[in-house]
């Protein structure tokens, strides 16, 4: 489809937060075409990597391209074919659906009437269309979440990059939201995704990377990380859990 | 070993304000590690407290130390009174309240509300307003030992202690009251109504005041003195000076007066404090707003904005004209740039120069110059703009949005200042009208005008740097008065700093309407009009590059840390 370049492709990227090592150099390959999943416990370094490779935030070492184009030395380039969805970052919430599709729409240079056409149509699909004129600040946790998809859909990116779009997310919604993801990467699309929720990985993604304290642990296909196992029983080996039987928290029970 | 869940478990020990004044401190702390700007700018404030704070204690000190007993009185009833009224005002205008510890992080711990407000008080004690204003008032203590021995000052002791947490009680009070009110979108207007109210009494307050300060003699004022120390202005400031001079019996009532003035405004404050918490929590406004019209599009765009393009730049412009009347933070800005702007140069131009023309009194006589309208609509100018200061703060992470767009640095920058000019602009128009009306000379609103959009666009360009380069973060609280202590400290001296420049960079107006005389009246509206645009216009070209090159170091700035 988008020929030789992959989708996503990262380089060492490394990133230091007051002496503090959030990502130890990250290279990632995301084939285009794929649906990929990036697992990780809490505090691993996925928003850390994610906003390093869609220009959110500078990395102190390496490099990041979207199909090709250097996310820091050709931005204009790489955020043209990028639809992004932050975790943890507010969405310009006083302003009601409509009007945010439609500055996000602007923004990206879009027509007015192509705008306005795609932007009811999401509404309409994502359920959003009887929220009307109320602001997004006052959206629940999992309609905040659909818009902001629906923020990232818009411009029609080629590479939809994901900070966990399934947090929070009732199971009606969720359905939908991989329901639309689904359709996308079957349309030619690409996503990356991070998630620590196992059971949507294993039944989304083509592909899956572990990250665990600030490096990648696991790479590949699904069935290849996997192996004859449950995805949740590598990922706890990877990450090295801990399981709490014993004497202490014993005044948790009666 | 056993407990049942249903018994709630007995403390071990009780919380007591202490906590929250040692968490408070270690917050403090934690917010200064690794950030040596900060603590430098937190060093230079303590500077600057203290030099206030010498100054402060000179003034209330100098009756004692010159032995002159007919001043003291005065100088503690008004002296003690303004501070009081300071505190009352200051962070409602100008300069926002320290909410390091944010009453809203404690709504779920089992805390009475007694406790929460007695530990949220002692935090609110221990900082570096409260200690500069121990110095200052100090000096009564000095004044009243001075002039009547030990036991006066004993009892100004007392008093300066007392009156101390009369003014922070009634600063915290009064900001979370109106951070209430102005959180609920329906009370808004009641709000812009009452602030416009208030102001409008300071103006003919100051005015009788003058007059009354031109033709009073000292026993007058002294009687005026007398008055106020006895309501809670000036209360607790003036038992020293009382004991000094025989009144002995008047300090437990003054004392009283104070205790009964502060638990009434910590009962205020708790009851408000309350529904801070609640609001926070949740409980959403689930009002039906009527079905949308027309498109996507047609919606972002404001009647007002009807010209502008349907392209980047209108939907910026859009979307920041919104945010201007639905943020409550930024509306609060607006209105305090309405109602000082307004208010101060009328003062400015009718108070000042009666000091000087002693007979004329009260008269709304036009004693103004040309350059004195000027200099005071070069402040309004420089105050409207200084608002963005900290544009991109108000965004927060929000801005995030904008980087992942790549929009270019010069096209937001001005796309900013349209929306906020869409505002200000009528406003401007506004004050130059009424202050040539009020001055009774018509023939200078294009003066003013012209000497308002110089300051302005200068100010603009300035502010459109600062923004940039001096962005910090802003607390995601819905309290448009709350920010942080660091930043507390930052935003005090930056905004400073930035009115210092943007006067200096419109000072030629002032120095045009002094040279150039009547020509000048007919020649400043279009110098001053193309002056302020093209500083505004040279601005946001060269302040757009540099953001351009820190678009993500600046998301960082302004994304609060969690």
């Amino acid at each position: 489809m988008t020929g030789e370049h992959p989708a996503l492709a990262l380089r060492g990227l490394a990133k230091t937060f007051d002496g503090k090592v959030a990502v130890a150099g990250v290279d990632l390959d995301v084939p285009a075409g794929s649906f990929y999943g990036l697992l990780g416990p809490n505090g691993a370094g996925k928003t850390t990597t994610l906003s390093m490779a869609v220009g959110l935030l500078r990395p102190d070492h390496g490099r990041a391209w979207v199909l090709g184009h250097d996310v820091w030395g050709d931005p204009v380039g790489a955020k043209r074919l990028l639809g992004v969805m932050p975790d943890g970052v507010r969405l310009f919430d006083r302003l009601t659906g409509a009007e945010l599709l439609a500055y996000h729409g602007l923004l990206r240079g879009m027509d007015p009437a192509v705008v306005d056409q795609r932007a009811a149509e999401l509404l309409d699909v994502l359920a959003l269309t009887d929220a009307g004129r109320t602001l997004v600040v006052d959206y629940s946790a999992g309609m905040k979440k659909k818009i902001g998809l629906a923020c990232a859909l818009l411009h029609g990116p080629r590479l939809l990059v994901l900070d966990e779009p399934f947090e929070a997310v009732d199971p009606v919604s969720a359905a939908l939201i991989r329901d639309i993801l689904h359709r996308y990467v079957v349309g030619g699309g690409t996503v990356v995704f991070s998630s620590h929720v196992m059971e949507v990985v294993e039944r989304l993604c083509s592909h899956v990377a572990i990250l665990a304290g600030g490096t990648i642990k696991r790479v590949g296909g699904l069935d290849e990380v996997r192996g004859a196992r449950s995805l949740e029983e590598v990922f706890v080996e990877v990450v090295g859990g801990r399981t709490a039987t014993g004497e202490e928290l014993s005044w948790l029970s009666r | 070993m056993a407990v049942p869940v249903t018994a709630a478990a007995e403390p071990d020990r009780q919380v007591s304000a202490r906590h929250f004044v040692r968490l408070k401190l270690r917050v403090m702390g934690n917010n200064f590690r690794g950030q040596g700007w900060r603590i430098a700018l937190f060093v230079a404030g303590v500077l600057v407290g203290l030099w206030f704070a010498a100054g402060g204690f000179l003034l209330l000190a100098a009756p004692g130390f010159a032995g002159e007993p007919r001043y003291a009185l005065m100088t503690a009833a008004f002296g003690g009174g303004l501070l009081v009224l300071g505190w009352l005002l200051l962070p409602l205008v100008f300069f926002g309240v320290d909410e390091t510890l944010d009453p809203a992080r404690f709504a779920l711990l089992p805390l009475s509300r007694r406790t929460l407000v007695g530990g949220l008080f002692a935090a609110a004690l221990a900082s570096v307003p409260v200690l500069t204003m121990l110095l200052a008032t100090a000096g009564l203590v000095v004044t009243a030992g001075a002039l009547g021995g030990w036991p006066a000052g004993l009892a100004a002791t007392v008093g300066v202690l007392a009156g101390l947490l009369l003014c922070v009680a009634a600063s915290r009070a009064v900001t979370s009251a109106f951070a209430t009110m102005l959180r609920s979108r329906r009370v808004r207007d009641l709000a812009a109504v009452l602030l416009a109210v208030v102001a409008a009494l300071l103006g003919p307050l100051q005015i009788v005041v003058l007059a009354a300060v031109q033709d009073a003699d000292w026993d007058r004022l002294a009687g005026v003195a007398g008055v106020v120390g006895w309501t809670p202005f000036g209360a607790p400031w003036t038992v020293g000076v009382d004991v000094a001079e025989g009144r002995a019996w008047a300090v437990p009532v003054k004392l009283l007066i104070t205790a009964v003035t502060i638990g009434v405004l910590l009962f205020w404050w708790s009851r408000s404090l309350e529904s801070a918490m609640v609001g926070a929590a949740g409980a959403a406004p689930t009002k039906t707003r009527r079905a949308p019209t027309g498109g996507a599009v047609g919606q972002l765009f404001p009647k007002v904005l009807g010209w502008a393009g349907r392209d980047r730049f209108g939907a910026l412009v859009a979307r920041e004209c919104r945010y201007w009347w639905r943020d409550a933070r930024r509306r609060a800005n607006l209105i305090t740039i309405a109602v000082v702007g307004v208010f101060v140069p009328v003062m400015v131009n009718l108070g000042g120069p009666g000091f000087a023309a002693s007979e004329q009194g009260v008269e709304f006589t036009g004693d103004s110059s040309p350059v004195l309208v000027s200099l005071s609509m070069l402040f309004v100018g420089v105050l409207a703009s200084v608002t963005l200061a900290n544009q991109f703060g108000f965004d927060g992470s929000a801005y995030a949005a904008n980087v992942v767009a790549g929009v270019p640095g010069r096209l937001e920058l001005r796309a900013r200042m349209v929306a906020f000019s869409v505002y200000v602009v009528p406003m401007l128009g506004v004050v130059s009208v009424v202050i040539a009306v009020v001055l009774g000379e018509p023939g200078w609103i294009g003066m003013a005008a012209g000497a308002l959009l110089a300051a302005y666009g200068a100010g603009l360009a300035i502010n459109g740097y600062l923004s940039v380069l001096g962005a910090y973060s802003l607390p995601e609280t819905s309290n448009p008065f709350a920010m942080n202590t660091g930043a507390g400290m930052a935003k005090s001296l930056l905004t400073l700093l930035s009115m210092v420049v943007s006067t200096a960079a419109a000072v030629p107006m002032v120095v045009a309407a002094a040279l150039l005389g009547d020509a000048w009246l007919w020649l400043a509206l279009p110098l001053g009009a193309a002056y302020g645009v093209g500083a505004a216009l040279l601005g946001s070209y060269l302040a757009g590059d540099v953001l351009d090159r820190r678009q993500p170091e600046l998301l960082a700035t302004v994304t609060p840390r969690r």
